[in-house]
């Protein structure tokens, strides 16, 4: 039992990076990026290709940044002057695209079978304390993707991020370059997401294009409307939630002894159906964005 | 605000965690798990892949169970998706601590989750996957299924057997068909045939017929093709509407290829089929036959059915539920066990390395023998 | 060429009647609906369920048309409209929101496995050298017919000026007694009809699957907005862009070009052909080929 709660916990914390990092577009930014998860990919497949061409990890990581910033930037010059749901459908398509690569491609990637047998974090440690170290690693990470996105949005600079979302062309008239301003949260939020993803492919150990499904994507943007847009707090706490409601469902199943398929209804359920209660009637979410700046 | 969040978050894990215990100390059957696709694109092949472990786990307490206790096969869910494949087997590892886990379907996931019971040492029964990367997987892992270059193979020969000698192969794009059209070109040279082209599809497309007329312009001898059920139904009736059909059809797994195509446009068909009803499986077909008032499904549960029954064997051979004795057991079971799916034997990685494979055409809408 | 063609047309009446829906009811109520391809699903087994109750196939095609306008409505009124109040984004993804809810009501509902309508079999007409059955040549007339009568509407028709005057400017159209509510909400029960008579058409072809909606989304959402969102007819030309690029890269033989007889690009990159194709217009024409609109931030 302590065993899945360590494991829950680290999923939770690496979900709780996604969550982070996504706020940073859409809560303060106000980027709808539906290609999210190709973001997370480029940090798995930079792990999975530097380990499958015996680079290190530490390249891996390097490479899964580096990709995701360059895809970062090509979402921001897609994103030069497209409406926010013309740019949300051609992430979609982004994410679609690549997905499609690292299927097709086995020289790189492995193709549908995938790259498998990384090697764990901490795998040399005994049974209780590997997973624990992973747990506490991911956590600290989390921390200080926390604090960061705090002090990035917490400043002038968050208040411009904020502008920028409510009224671009104030924005803009009051001299912000809005291309550069739209740039930086993303490409910060790229790796942020890429190193999630790095940890993900090391503690799966495990890496293939069936992880980089649209479907994850819209599972991130549950725990961040569920969370609270605009509020990092929210973002973990949504991460959070959710990926303890899911992971706890079977128990419910086993404890009430209902059949199996309990489970498959009652996912769908608990993210479509939880998105729709909040967007409907607590579209701030648990925790709500704090409206005019730290002192407020 | 977040105390209250963090306060009821906290009391539904304790309430969860304290009812799976209370649950599991009642009674104490002996449990093994299973993770199998019940919702996503597999959900139809996962809830035939539960009629064989339910078949299976009647029969074995029919007869008085596994070390004197009933038998309990702790089922869940995988989504389809790697991330809740691994959540399943860690929760049935680490919370139900079941010595041995029967799953998945799809190669993608059950790669990851042998990968990490093998980690756990536990055992992990392969009930359905065909990728060559499970050979890797190392102690603790069992196939109960011939991997596809065990298949590829048999269909290669087969097909050079028909006077057959320019084939056309389309599979799906995923780990199970890139393995199928690798393994199967590279066996079909081998035998002295020529492949003229492959094509890779992507799954879930409202028409194949570009992909199909492709094919045809190499004018082949045989199309070679492996589909699941929903996509098998467009790619045959549109092969038919194309007039394809007039050149022979050759289906790779022909049940699952065939199970929702209108029975028209398959007619004639040629192809191969894991061998599911063995000598010893016509009472598990009259089993299923009976509860669930139908033929089978797809060609699945009889694996997951053999899979429940073989570890149950195992865990009396053992006379121990640990997972070390178990594997020894299955070695020892694996010299020759009369499985549903016919003779069950292991090579040295843990493999099923002999399978009966039952030639099929396509006859008024059923499978029979040639 | 014939079937080229043949095959081009076939996957456009696929996409063409779906991706208009979406386009249409974008210009009244400005945000992309994802249900809109649930609708599609509803409406096939809808009308498998009332053919299977009785009724002759083109009567339970209408009603199930009908009964799904009727549900976008509804819709529209107890969840989409609340959701514009908080922006076209939030908007968006409430309508993935009731997508998922919709999939989960089609799999306990009516289960993973394909049905198909309760049909003569599909004899094959041969057209110079294409071959297409009556039910494919079904689905073109119906698509055909439905795109005609929505452009009589839009430019012929009371109603289609107030929707066209309501689109451009909703202020000055209310101020001009325009009832820009019921307006929009025609619209919203015309573009279900659509999409609903879009899936019914897919399903007349050969099966329906539960999963569909999401199989068609990607490409739907391609063609909807390479003609430009908001512009109906618009949508149909993007449709036949999309089907025409999947249908060269599957199918023209670069062989004689190097020399060999046979050399295709690999069809498994067809699908991401017509994403490619989006982005990259997009990249050229922000709002579209087939819009000229003023820049929106």
């Amino acid at each position: 039992m302590f065993e899945f709660l360590i494991h829950v916990s680290t999923m939770a914390c690496l979900f709780g990076l996604l969550a982070l990092s996504l706020n940073l577009q859409v809560g303060f930014a106000g980027l709808v990026n539906f290609g999210h998860i190709a973001l997370f990919g480029c940090g798995t497949y930079g792990a999975a290709i530097a380990f499958a061409n015996q680079w290190g990890p530490v390249a891996g990581l390097l490479l899964g940044g580096a990709a995701a910033a360059l895809l970062a930037l090509a979402f921001a010059r897609l994103g030069r002057n497209l409406g926010a749901d013309y740019w949300g459908i051609a992430t979609l398509s982004i994410a679609e695209i690549l997905r499609t690569f690292a299927t097709n491609e086995q020289w790189l990637t492995g193709g549908a079978q995938g790259i498998h047998g990384l090697p764990m974090l901490f795998g040399s440690l005994p049974a209780p304390w590997g997973p624990l170290a992973t747990l506490g690693l991911c956590a600290v990470l989390l921390a200080v993707c926390w604090a960061l996105c705090q002090r990035l949005v917490n400043g002038r600079y968050g208040l411009a991020l904020k502008l920028l979302r409510e009224e671009p062309q104030l924005a803009s008239s009051l001299g912000y370059d809005l291309a550069a301003l739209r740039r930086t949260p993303l490409v910060i939020s790229g790796l942020i997401a890429a190193v999630a993803g790095f940890l993900f492919a090391h503690y799966t150990t495990f890496v293939g294009p069936d992880q980089l499904y649209s479907a994850e994507t819209f599972l991130i943007w549950s725990m961040l409307i569920v969370g609270g847009l605009g509020n990092n707090l929210g973002a973990v706490a949504g991460a959070f939630l959710m990926q303890f409601l899911l992971a706890y469902v079977p128990f419910v199943k086993d404890a009430l002894g209902l059949p199996s398929e309990f489970v498959a209804a009652m996912r769908l359920t608990l993210v479509g159906g939880g998105l729709l209660a909040f967007l409907l009637w607590r579209t701030q979410g648990l925790i709500p964005e704090r409206i005019g700046g730290r002192h407020a | 605000m977040i105390s209250s969040i963090k306060k009821i978050s906290f009391t539904l894990a304790m309430t969860l965690l304290c009812g799976t215990y209370v649950s599991s100390a009642q009674a104490e059957p002996v449990s093994i798990g299973a993770v199998i696709p019940l919702s996503g694109a597999s959900a139809t092949i996962g809830a035939d892949q539960l009629r064989g472990i339910e078949i299976a786990t009647e029969e074995v307490n029919a007869k008085g169970g596994v070390l004197g206790q009933p038998l309990k096969v702790i089922v869940e869910d995988s989504g389809g998706r790697p991330p809740s494949a691994l959540d399943a087997a860690r929760k049935l590892v680490t919370v139900n601590n079941v010595p041995l886990v029967i799953g998945e379907y799809s190669s993608g996931n059950t790669l990851p989750i042998g990968q990490y019971l093998v980690q756990q040492k536990r055992i992990h029964l392969n009930p359905a996957s065909t990728s060559g990367l499970l050979r890797d997987l190392g102690e603790g892992h069992f196939s109960l299924v011939g991997l596809d270059h065990v298949t590829t193979k048999f269909a290669a020969d087969d097909i050079m057997a028909q006077g057959w000698r320019k084939a056309v192969i389309i599979a799906p794009n995923n780990a199970f068909g890139q393995g199928v059209i690798e393994q199967f070109t590279k066996h079909f040279k081998a035998a002295g045939g020529q492949v003229l082209a492959s094509i890779a599809y992507p799954e879930g497309q409202t028409t194949y017929r570009r992909e199909l007329q492709q094919l045809a312009q190499a004018k082949p001898d045989v199309f070679v093709y492996s589909a699941y059920s929903r996509e098998g139904a467009v790619i045959n009736r549109e092969a038919s509407e194309l007039g394809l059909n007039e050149t022979p059809w050759y289906g790779y797994l022909l049940s699952m290829s065939t199970a929702d195509s209108d029975p028209k446009t398959k007619q004639g068909q040629y192809g191969l089929e894991v061998n599911y009803i063995g000598p010893n499986g016509g009472a598990y077909q009259d089993a299923y036959k009976k509860k669930y008032g139908e033929d089978f499904r797809t060609t699945w549960n009889g694996y997951t059915y053999d899979a429940v029954k073989i570890a149950a064997a195992a865990i009396n051979k053992a006379g121990s539920t640990d997972p070390a004795a178990i594997g020894a057991a299955l070695k020892e079971l694996g010299k020759g066990y009369e499985g549903a799916t016919g003779q069950i034997t292991f090579d040295a990685n843990r493999m099923r390395d002999s399978q009966p494979y039952l030639k099929m055409k396509v006859d008024n809408g059923k499978l029979v023998l040639r | 060429m014939v079937q080229f063609f043949s095959d081009v047309l076939i996957r456009t009446v696929d996409l063409a009647l779906i991706a208009v829906g979406l386009s249409c009811v974008y210009s009244l109520i400005r945000f992309p609906n994802i249900a809109l391809v649930q609708y599609a699903v509803a409406g096939s087994f809808l009308a498998l369920l009332l053919q299977g109750a009785g009724l002759p196939l083109p009567v339970a095609g209408l009603l199930a048309c009908l009964l799904v306008g009727g549900l976008a409505v509804l819709l529209n009124v107890t969840v989409f409209e609340r959701l514009l109040a908080s922006g076209s984004a939030i908007a968006m993804v409430g309508s993935l929101a009731v997508t998922m809810i919709l999939s989960a009501v089609f799999l306990v509902v009516f289960g993973p496995d394909s049905r198909r309508f309760d049909l003569d079999s599909h004899p094959v007409i041969r057209v110079l050298d294409a071959r297409l059955t009556v039910h494919q040549l079904t689905a073109v007339g119906l698509t055909a017919g439905a795109v005609i009568v929505l452009a009589l509407l839009l430019f012929r028709t009371t109603l289609g000026r107030s929707m066209r005057a309501t689109a451009t400017n909703r202020v000055l159209a209310a101020a001009t007694g325009i009832d820009a509510r019921l307006i929009t909400n025609t619209v919203v029960f015309l573009s279900g009809v659509l999409a609903a008579l879009g899936g019914i058409g897919l399903a007349l072809k050969g099966e329906m699957n539960i999963q569909l909606g999401m199989d068609v989304l990607l490409p739907v959402f391609a063609a909807a907005i390479l003609g430009g969102l908001g512009n109906a007819l618009g949508a149909v030309a993007g449709a036949v862009i999309i089907a025409t690029a999947e249908t060269l890269v599957t199918n023209v033989n670069l062989g004689p070009l190097v020399g060999e007889p046979l050399l295709f690009l690999p069809a498994s990159y067809a699908t991401a052909m017509s994403f490619l194709i989006l982005v990259a217009a997009l990249l050229v024409r922000p709002h579209g080929l087939f819009v000229n609109e003023v820049k929106r931030v």
